[in-house]
């Protein structure tokens, strides 16, 4: 094809998409480094070193505690016939419905000092002794990992479903035990996919700011939305922003290269993928009880408490038909968000997966900065950019849904490229011969064969709409409080009744897109 | 799927309308306020019932929403800023976002100190930033000033406020004003040390840590003690009212107020709220249920608070917290508050 080197107006479209969503990044780089940058100086000194430590260290701890869990259960769950093994299929994709801040917020809740944890221990030990404190490191790392450990477990799982048994059987036949096959056959085969899971979960804790600043865990995320938040300069935290992402795209370019360095192929001929091994009596116990335990802890639990506070909140009278209009604005938003980005997406996806010049690949690639930018970095630049440039559109939720576009697109757009990619493009090429438009090709052909993985990129970045808040905190329009607003300002109050309602809405309205997704075949690279 | 995806997405668009679609409806007017909003919304709630007018209400943290006008210059929607303490406001006022107000009864129902200069803002309600100790493991003759509290001897037993946090940041430049740079430093790196990790976003929490007793003492707005006490009135707490010896700077007052932004867009509406809440019914609110006090001297305050001639408050003027606000953000900042 000698489009490749063609400026068409397709690529302009791209390009100006692109820049679109790089835009505000550029933007606060430069707003970091025009001015004193004596702050600089001091921030280092003060702030840095922790901020460091914490950052790094919750987000070793959280991928080391996401990897046990994920790939174990996923090991079980595709290697063994076990009572109940149907459920816990999709079950342990639930935890994604609830918000990291919702898990934050039960869980210091039961363990807080004289919490009911707490008590119960004291009674059953009868003593005066104290449980830890879930305001730690400890404490953000069992909420983060409870939080992110189901992206392991979906991610394991495709992949140990789509493995040729051959090589294990190999590595059997010529002495390895299944331990040994384990460690150095299977886990070693699926290494794409972990390396895929531990990116999302990394950059998942480090741009978390919910969960942290409930369990006051001083992270650079949180120490940037306080600078935004508690100061009257705005160029500290464009400096920390640019640090943050500055190790973002270090690990983001290190996992890229990670994936084609280790890029091989199941071989060709007949995939024979394994069968689940039903397992002893006592052994299936032992799995049901441990399923059982982290299933609680990761959804049950907190899902009871939002329901008894719902409840008792329901009682007091405490839920209005304001709760309508929260809901209103948090789909209305979501909705909007995820539209708009699979329009914008898809030109993106499109030229970089059948036209791929330098040019459009580099499109495509600078969408996907918006993934190491957490919402307060996104939310700073655009609230800089605007109230700079366009002040007629700040306070807007234009600036909101660009804010949702810039940080979840790139969720999006993955499952959309590997859905064009799928598309053989030689029926777009029929379809063009016998004098179909561009566009025309577009919508009769491709559309209705992308559907499926177009599909899915909405409903995970509604998902994930659903559930942001530190952008919606400091970019929401007057009177437009959404579901997860309410419930952080009711929970940092520790309102724990006000906050459950909405919490327990969120949570029941992103169970089907959460059901769906579970349903898709994740497949890394 | 796809159609799901798109029906669906219809749907939403149309619920999300509806619920644009009813901010736009009859009088209103446009607040901001930097208030935790479960302390003024039963007034404002109150305001709505009696007269009609709509109240549409953004909660942020108060700076934030100084930082929020400033953005938003002339465009803003907010006709009135609400706050939970002066400095905020003169700040507001001496970046030129507030304008006077120019209700008659401001001159005659709120003391001087508690009003800017030129009456672009008005304190509603006081508020001292005290000690709070935990009955059962303080001896209260011991503290005689708040600076004490820096002392090392609280080491791992003291529970402060955020470094973001506005009580600290005008505490600690009452401080600066009464008793000059050096002893404001002290006060800060001493409580820094003694408060290691018992650091504390509300001031709620920090109650709620001394009546547990997993800190002996902590520095509060006095409110949050008494509601505290009003909810659980055997918990093991106590206000402690410090530096009130002969040549002591007395206790730290301030103000949460309201200011007129120079942009409003429903003057007539905003003034009515205004004249609502400086009103003996709107007082009454401030000083029931969040047991501040009342800045209409024909307003007592709550019973169970200490009645304000019981003791001496600073004379630093509130709008000093204003100049002092950036001199001592850097402090706060280079000396590592969290």
């Amino acid at each position: 094809m000698v489009r490749h080197t063609q400026l068409t107006p397709l690529s302009l479209v791209g390009l100006s998409i692109a820049a679109l969503l790089t835009f505000p990044l550029v933007y606060v780089t430069y707003s970091a480094f025009t001015g004193d940058l004596s702050q600089a100086g001091q921030l280092w000194n003060t702030r840095l070193p922790e901020l460091l430590t914490n950052t790094i260290s919750l987000a070793l701890g959280v991928s080391i505690v996401t990897l046990t869990l994920g790939v174990s259960t996923a090991w079980i769950i595709t290697r063994y016939q076990f009572w109940g093994r149907a459920f816990w299929d999709w079950g342990f994709v639930l935890p994604l419905a609830i918000p990291s801040f919702v898990l934050a917020y039960v869980y210091t809740y039961l363990l807080d000092t004289a919490g009911p944890v707490e008590q119960t221990w004291q009674w059953l030990t009868n003593s005066e002794a104290h449980i830890p404190s879930p305001f730690s490191f400890t404490g953000a790392l069992v909420v983060m990992s409870l939080n992110t450990f189901p992206y392991v477990y979906l991610l394991a799982r495709a992949a140990f479903q789509n493995f040729n048994l051959s090589f294990e059987e190999a590595a059997q036949a010529t002495g390895a035990t299944r331990w040994e096959t384990f460690w150095r056959v299977s886990l070693p085969l699926i290494r794409p996919a972990l390396v895929a899971s531990m990116f999302l979960v990394v950059l998942y804790v480090v741009s978390d700011f919910g969960a942290v600043s409930l369990l006051r865990f001083q992270t650079f995320t949180y120490a940037i939305y306080q600078q935004i938040t508690g100061r009257f300069d705005y160029q500290s935290a464009a400096l920390l922003s640019l640090l943050l992402v500055s190790f973002a795209l270090v690990f983001l370019f290190a996992e890229r290269w990670f994936r084609k360095q280790s890029r091989f192929y199941q071989t060709s001929g007949r995939v024979r993928t394994a069968r689940p091994k039903s397992c002893s009596m006592i052994k299936g116990f032992a799995i049901t009880l441990s399923f059982l335990a982290l299933f609680v802890a990761a959804f049950a639990l907190p899902v009871v408490m939002l329901i008894q506070w719902t409840l008792t909140a329901w009682m007091n009278g405490e839920v209005g038909t304001s709760f309508l209009t929260y809901i209103g604005n948090s789909m209305f938003l979501s909705a909007t968000a995820a539209t708009a980005a699979i329009i914008l997406g898809t030109p993106l996806a499109y030229l970089a997966s059948r036209f791929p010049s330098k040019l459009h690949v580099a499109c495509l690639q600078g969408a996907y900065i918006g993934y190491v930018l957490p919402g307060p970095v996104a939310a700073l630049a655009l609230l800089m950019l605007f109230t700079d440039m366009i002040p007629i559109l700040y306070g807007t939720i234009v600036v909101l849904i660009l804010a949702y576009l810039i940080h979840y697109l790139p969720a999006g757009l993955q499952a959309m490229e590997s859905a064009l990619q799928q598309v053989n493009p030689n029926l777009e090429e029929a379809a063009r011969n016998l004098g179909a438009k561009g566009i025309r090709t577009f919508i009769q052909i491709t559309l209705p064969l992308v559907r499926k993985g177009f599909s899915a990129a909405w409903l995970l970045m509604f998902l994930l709409c659903m559930k942001e808040l530190p952008a919606t905190l400091l970019l929401r329009p007057i009177g437009f409080d959404t579901l997860a607003v309410r419930i952080w300002l009711e929970a940092s109050e520790e309102l724990y009744q006000l906050a459950a309602p909405p919490a327990l809405l969120i949570v029941i309205l992103t169970i089907p897109a959460v059901f769906l997704l579970s349903k898709k075949n994740w497949q890394a690279g | 799927m796809p159609y799901f995806s798109i029906i669906l997405s219809f749907i939403l668009f149309g619920f999300g309308a509806f619920g644009v679609a009813d901010l736009y409806a009859g009088e209103s007017v446009v607040v901001y306020s930097g208030r935790a909003e479960r302390l003024i919304k039963p007034v404002l709630d109150h305001f709505e019932k009696t007269t009609g007018t709509t109240v549409q209400l953004l909660t942020a943290g108060s700076t934030e929403l100084v930082n929020r006008l400033r953005a938003e210059g002339a465009r803003t929607p907010a006709d009135v800023f609400i706050t939970n303490e002066a400095g905020a406001l003169e700040l507001a006022r001496t970046l030129h976002l507030l304008q006077p107000i120019t209700l008659p009864e401001v001159n005659t129902t709120i003391p001087e100190p508690f009003r800017a200069p030129d009456n672009s803002w008005i304190g509603l309600s006081g508020r001292m930033w005290v000690t709070v100790y935990n009955t059962k493991m303080v001896d209260p003759s011991t503290i005689h000033s708040l600076l004490d509290l820096a002392a090392p001897s609280w080491k791992g037993k003291l529970a402060i406020p955020t470094a973001n946090s506005e009580y600290l940041q005008a505490g600690a430049s009452m401080v600066l004003a009464a008793k000059g740079k050096r002893a404001a430093d002290e006060f800060l790196q001493g409580i820094r040390d003694n408060a290691e990790n018992e650091v504390y976003g509300k001031n709620r929490q920090i109650v709620d840590a001394v009546a547990k007793g997993k800190v002996s003492v902590g520095i509060v707005n006095h409110y949050y003690i008494f509601r505290h006490l009003a909810k659980d009135p055997q918990a093991p707490i106590a206000p402690l009212i410090t530096d009130q010896g002969e040549g002591d700077m007395g206790s730290i007052m301030n103000v949460a107020g309201i200011g007129l932004t120079a942009h409003a867009k429903h003057l007539s509406a905003a003034n009515q709220l205004i004249t609502f809440l400086m009103s003996p019914t709107g007082q009454r609110m401030f000083a029931e249920i969040n047991k501040e006090y009342p800045v209409n001297p024909a307003v007592s305050a709550d019973p169970a608070v200490p009645p304000a001639s019981s003791f001496r408050a600073s004379t630093i003027p509130l709008t000093r917290l204003a100049e002092l606000r950036d001199p001592i953000i850097q402090e706060i900042q280079r000396l590592g508050l969290r």
